[in-house]
């Protein structure tokens, strides 16, 4: 019924930042839903949060992703901050063509912060890189932003689809290599996470092939 | 529209405090600003239209001075004589002598009144006009003239409409009676269908009578009105209709021409008001995150993609959210504008309003189109506004509510979403945010309305929730054969692309008996309030 119902790992990730940033155009490009030419065409606006899955390789290992789209207008945070639970991962999001929106991330970590996992890994992503002729954000202050605030940092382009599935990538790879380490030196740790098991694995509940995987 | 009748709504007394008076719209308590209810005609009271924030006084909107300056009072007025395909040319404008005068039209119910024009089918020009009055005085240049390339598009009466939407509805009343008929029957099972064909036809014919004759009424009787409604209103009577229904135009004919000029006129200075004031704080944060959304509103779809619409777009958003600050402007309530803009447009015209560009019409049409579309607007959101005040508790709430229905009516259903760990708010939140127009085409959405505006005012929070719970349990064989994931995706993007009017009416059939069977059993609900 569903895509790659066999995985080993499961991680759950969230997409947030300010609205018109360009969020649903990054996921649309990791689901390959675009082909080129319809790229100009608006999207609607998200509403609440829309659900993804995608799967990468990563040492061998199937990893499969699970994407939470959330709406970025600030009225939505009651409810999309229900869905940083469970959460390993999150792509902040801002414009580089729009300060404010670069403004904004600390109040972005600041909800992580408040609703996430502590351990969350994020990565900040500067997304239109294409708009060279209308940055507003310097890339060396948005790295050291981001190296400051143990975040990981890319620029993306969804126009040009530039960066977008190293991104994705390099984020799932980090959890990856954390959460495989993490498993042997902190297994008293995992009780307490709710991503654990079946919560973040909804539908482990005996059904699916990743009887013998370990979820994060 | 289908030819089974849905249930005939009003005839079940469960909850009769929906047919009250007219009101009852304005009776809904606003959040944070009750002056969008002051649609009683005599008074314009200035003082609670003003936008509390605003510190300047408002300028005069006075009914008397908005009247005195109206083309309505004029008994000429500029009138575009359209070319149709089949006539030779003869374009430009011409001033025609019109019966639109500051006095009503006289009463007439017969919609088959002799009228000058008994060439039915060339209503596309002269319709309503007195061919011995019109002169020869194309030397004017019209009143409001843009680009005319929708020439034969729009309706050449439409001054009329603008001031009197019973204008429109005759008009076409009339047309569509002596609309072809069909063909002569060749064999046993064409004679067999056209007589089906007739028959359909003849309700149909039937239905539109009634409406016609109660729209023509000098006062209208809103509960038949709302009886005839329930089952889907004629697509040329409906923008009247509507606006009958939401309690923006008077019930009493004498009271609409008078209405309508001062609440467009007050519509106006609250443009003017809004877009004079500098944009600091939360005004500049609302629109920024309108100038984002407009463009986003219904992308790919020629009327929203104009600029003349964008702009009206624009407008009706940021003087609604800066009068409603508890609020503000809430994504989603974009897409709540396009029924009412589509369907007031189309009074005007004679395309889909989908690919017409407004641009072309005359200011005056549009700024009426733009005026009636936020007034109704506010009068829809005034029964939904905890919708969207911060942590949005009205959809928190009907979000609850429709789970511990569903629990109720399909346990199976219910149970299986549990062990898949599927939460309500996963999917129905935005099912309460948008009314459902991200699940179904506005077309759709167009026809639910009738009925959600003939339930009254609550239908918006209350009947709503049924209609939720019947379109969730309309999947449930599918839903219980799917996982977390396939449910989540599946919800996300429902299989109603295809859904045309049928669809609909069994959707709001299966509410209207949940809502019979659940409303006035409260206690049978796990959680209270």
């Amino acid at each position: 019924m569903t895509e790659g119902s066999n995985y080993d790992y499961l991680f759950k990730v969230v997409l947030i930042g300010d609205s018109g940033v360009g969020k649903s155009y990054v996921l649309a490009i990791l689901l390959s839903r675009f082909t080129r030419n319809e790229f100009n065409l608006e999207s609607k606006s998200t509403i609440g949060v829309e659900f993804a899955t995608r799967s990468i390789d990563v040492d061998g290992k199937t990893v499969k992703a699970q994407i939470w789209d959330t709406a970025g207008q600030e009225r939505y945070r009651a409810i999309t901050s229900a869905y940083y639970r469970g959460a390993v991962g999150a792509l902040l999001v801002y414009d580089i063509a729009k300060h404010a929106t670069y403004v904004n991330v600390t109040r972005w970590l600041k909800e992580l912060r408040d609703h996430a996992d502590a351990n969350i890994v994020i990565m900040l992503v500067g997304n239109k890189s294409d708009l060279k002729h209308l940055r507003a954000v310097p890339t060396d202050e948005a790295k050291g932003f981001s190296s400051e605030n143990g975040l990981s940092f890319i620029e993306t382009s969804a126009l040009d689809a530039s960066n977008v599935e190293s991104a994705f990538q390099t984020i799932l790879t980090d959890i990856y290599r954390i959460v495989s380490s993490k498993s042997l030196e902190q297994a008293t740790n995992q009780v307490e996470m709710p991503t654990a098991g079946a919560t973040i694995d909804p539908s482990g509940s005996g059904n699916n092939a990743a009887q013998g995987s370990k979820c994060c | 529209m289908s030819a089974r009748p849905p249930p005939a709504r009003p005839h079940i007394a469960i909850h009769p405090s929906t047919y009250g008076s007219r009101t009852e719209w304005a009776d809904e308590d606003a959040w944070d600003s009750a002056s969008d209810s002051d649609e009683e005609p005599p008074k314009a009271s200035s003082s609670r239209v003003q936008p509390r924030q605003v510190p300047r006084t408002k300028q005069n909107t006075s009914p008397d001075g908005i009247a005195g300056a109206s083309t309505s009072t004029l008994a000429f007025s500029f009138t575009q004589i359209s070319k149709p395909s089949s006539y030779p040319p003869n374009n430009g404008w011409t001033i025609v002598k019109t019966k639109t005068g500051s006095s009503p039209p006289p009463p007439d119910n017969s919609p088959d009144e002799p009228n000058g024009d008994a060439d039915v089918e060339g209503d596309m020009i002269l319709g309503d006009l007195d061919p011995d009055a019109m002169e020869p005085m194309d030397i004017m240049p019209p009143a409001h003239s843009k680009s005319r390339t929708d020439k034969g598009i729009i309706r050449d009466d439409i001054n009329d409409i603008v001031d009197d939407p019973l204008r429109g509805v005759k008009h076409r009343a009339r047309r569509t009676e002596h609309s072809p008929r069909p063909s002569p029957p060749t064999s046993p099972e064409n004679a067999e269908r056209s007589e089906k064909l007739m028959r359909e036809r003849s309700i149909r014919t039937n239905r539109r009578h009634k409406f016609v004759e109660c729209l023509s009424s000098q006062d209208v009787n809103i509960a038949e009105l709302r009886k005839l409604a329930w089952a889907g209103i004629p697509s040329d009577i409906r923008p009247m209709a509507w606006q009958l229904l939401l309690g923006y135009l008077p019930l009493p004919k004498p009271l609409r021409v008078a209405t309508l000029t001062r609440k467009r006129g007050e519509y106006l200075s609250l443009v003017q008001l809004a877009f004079a004031r500098d944009r600091e704080g939360q005004d500049q944060q609302i629109w920024h995150q309108i100038e984002i959304d407009v463009p986003r509103t219904r992308p790919g779809v020629r009327l929203w993609m104009h600029g003349a619409t964008q702009r009206a777009l624009e407008r009706i958003l940021y003087v609604w959210a800066i009068r409603h600050p508890a609020s503000g402007y809430v994504q989603g309530i974009n897409d709540l504008v396009t029924p009412f803009f589509q369907v007031f447009l189309s009074a005007y015209i004679d395309s889909d309003p989908e690919t017409f560009d407004p641009g072309t019409l005359p200011a005056r049409a549009l700024e009426a189109v733009e005026a009636d579309s936020f007034w109704c607007l506010s009068r829809l959101l005034d029964g939904i506004q905890d919708n969207y005040i911060f942590a949005q508790p009205g959809i928190q709430r009907s979000v609850r509510r429709m789970a511990e229905l569903v629990a109720r009516i399909d346990a199976p259903l219910s149970a299986h979403l549990d062990t898949q760990n599927v939460e309500f708010m996963q999917f129905a939140f935005r099912w309460m945010n948008c009314l459902l127009m991200r699940e179904i085409s506005v077309r759709n959405t167009i026809r639910m309305w009738d009925t959600y505006l003939a339930e009254g005012p609550d239908a918006f929070s209350q009947f709503h929730l049924y209609v939720c719970s019947a379109f969730l349990v309309k999947w449930s064989d599918k839903l219980r054969q799917m996982d977390f994931q396939g449910i989540i995706m599946f919800l996300q993007s429902l299989p109603t692309q295809d859904w045309g009017d049928h669809e609909i009416e069994m959707l709001l059939s299966e509410a209207f008996v949940l809502n019979s069977i659940w409303h006035n059993a409260q206690s049978h609900f796990i959680g209270k309030k």
